[in-house]
């Protein structure tokens, strides 16, 4: 049995006078133990779908089972299961970090003892001990962030849902971050995770998800999405080559001073060549996943319209 | 979660969101003791001096019904603003615990305004012992109704700006126009029925009562005169709102 499963799952909200469909007949299932990723545009879907699997919002049609369990009907249940990690979520300004963790395992039933020990070993691994008395009125945006992951991380619920979480983190505590959540499915908890940044859906998740308008146009790991992309290659070309005459080769734009052109295996040789010619440098290799998603979803939003 | 986790979880978060507030930013206090302080303040200057007893009760019992207005802004602010609400939901955390948890901060905050009302009255209109238990009593059940109302109304609203002045209207007509600082009586005879809409004409009644100050309606039907009938009008508005912050509140959205 999946540690996920959404079948026919559809959202309309009627606010105003014209309905927004939100969700469009989501399929969708997660192993147990898994890391999965959401990706998508904003508005797309993603946080929609999240609410109505953390039991926060009803859909329209549809049903999504937690460990078997309808999150419809036995909210109760699948709520023991699960912890969530809001987008945007903000910190009890008068609380410290320490506290933030440790009551939040108490309010959720964890022993005295346990939640101690937990609350200690999650501020080491989220670097969060230099900070754990000061009152989250005074911390760094990012701190407060970190906080709220470490406060939903240290629950080891069976079931993690983690709405973007590293939103305003430094590289390093992304790093420090990632390294937590990678142990949690180790431990066996099952996380779907939202966010926009694509290098963070690429290192951390077994599989991704890429919704759209409310519909799932992909699904499968990063590599298979980066190989599935007309244009699979990325060629970068620093030298005196102008853009018009790269056109025929695929999609170009500017980076950096360079000029990038993702192209297709077939004209790697001929455009390298005509690179080289020139005397220009050039450096050859895979498109990245944030260059795979550009894609497909700007397909997909060719097809809709 | 047992009925046992549920009362603990429910004292966690009054710990948290109304212990600690209150120890690292005292002044909260002085916040919630202004206003009936101030109408307390206005009576005295202004009112004959007979009327300062009502003023006091009036305090108190302000301070308890306004336990609903700080509860509908926290609330709806730890929702809308922190988002924190949902990591409560989306938890073993019944609506129960959460609602009982967050009206129990609002007590706290108030705790230390009623003790010093309940203290003036004391020094300024004595009352027996058992008197004094039964305006515990009825502040209890005052709380209970007006923080169940509070979070009932947080549920209905999407933005904080809807919020604030829906919250301060609610509480203001429930606390100040119903006879709270001042005796039933003084209400034109013929308008006393529109005073027992508000359930906070039913608390004042049954604390006027407990001082022994007077002044209650009175129609002559020996039930309607009777403590009994205040209680029942009170507890029947608790109940209401107590099964409405429960059981239509938006715990979950639609």
């Amino acid at each position: 049995m999946p540690a996920l499963e959404a079948r026919g799952l559809s959202k309309t909200y009627r606010k105003g006078a014209r309905p927004v469909r939100a969700l469009d007949r989501v399929d969708l299932a997660i192993d147990r133990g898994r890391l999965f990723a959401f990706l998508g545009r904003n508005g797309a879907g993603k946080t929609t779908f999240i609410k109505i699997a953390s039991t926060l919002l009803l859909p329209s049609e549809g049903e999504l089972r937690l460990f078997g369990h309808d999150v419809v009907r036995e909210p109760s249940t699948v709520r023991r299961q699960m912890a969530l990690v809001p987008q945007e979520g903000k910190l009890f300004y008068h609380m410290t970090p320490r506290e933030h963790v440790y009551e939040y395992l108490r309010v959720r039933g964890v022993s005295a003892e346990a939640a101690k020990s937990r609350t200690d070993a999650i501020l080491d691994e989220m670097g969060l001990l230099a900070y754990q008395n000061v009152i989250a009125l005074r911390l760094s945006g990012g701190l407060q962030q970190r906080t709220l992951v470490a406060m939903v991380l240290a629950t080891e619920a069976p079931f993690l849902f983690l709405d973007e979480p590293t939103l305003g983190m430094d590289p390093f505590a992304r790093r420090q971050v990632w390294e937590v959540i990678r142990k949690a499915t180790h431990r066996g908890s099952t996380v779907l995770l939202t966010t926009h940044y694509l290098d963070e859906a690429e290192q951390l998740s077994e599989e991704l998800a890429v919704i759209e308008g409310g519909r799932v146009l992909y699904r499968g790991t990063g590599e298979m999405l980066k190989a599935t992309v007309r244009r699979e290659v990325r060629v970068q070309i620093a030298g005196e080559v102008r853009p018009e005459e790269l056109a025929s080769f695929g999609k170009v734009f500017a980076e950096r001073g360079r000029t990038v052109v993702l192209t297709s295996r077939a004209s790697v040789r001929e455009l390298t060549d005509l690179g080289l010619a020139r005397g220009a440098e050039v450096t050859v290799g895979p498109v990245t996943l944030e260059e795979a998603f550009l894609e497909l979803v700007g397909r997909g939003i060719e097809e809709e319209e | 979660m047992s009925v046992g986790s549920q009362a603990y979880a429910a004292l966690r978060i009054c710990y948290f969101n109304g212990i600690i507030p209150l120890w690292r930013s005292p002044l909260l206090i002085a916040a919630v003791f202004l206003t009936p302080f101030s109408f307390l303040f206005f009576l005295f200057v202004i009112a004959p001096h007979a009327l300062f007893p009502y003023g006091v009760v009036g305090g108190v019992l302000f301070t308890a019904l306004f336990t609903g207005n700080g509860m509908l802004n926290d609330c709806a602010y730890l929702r809308l603003e922190r988002q924190l609400q949902q990591v409560f939901v989306a938890s073993p955390v019944t609506p129960l615990a959460y609602i009982l948890g967050m009206a129990l901060s609002e007590l706290a905050f108030s705790l230390p305004a009623m003790t010093l009302f309940v203290g003036i009255l004391f020094v300024v209109h004595p009352i027996s012992a058992l008197a004094g238990a039964g305006l515990v009593g009825l502040l209890l059940l005052t709380w209970l109704m007006a923080t169940s109302l509070g979070f009932f109304i947080s549920t209905l609203f999407s933005q904080l700006r809807e919020i604030w002045p829906i919250g301060t209207l609610v509480f203001s007509i429930l606390s100040i126009l119903p006879p709270i600082f001042y005796p039933a009586t003084e209400i034109p005879a013929h308008w006393r029925w529109v005073a027992y809409l508000a359930p906070s004409t039913f608390a004042a009644q049954l604390a006027d009562r407990f001082a022994g100050l007077g002044g209650t309606i009175t129609t002559g039907v020996p039930f309607l005169d009777s403590p009994f009938f205040d209680l029942a009008g009170l507890a029947a508005f608790a109940l209401l709102f107590g099964a409405a912050a429960l059981f239509f509140a938006r715990w979950r959205e639609n």
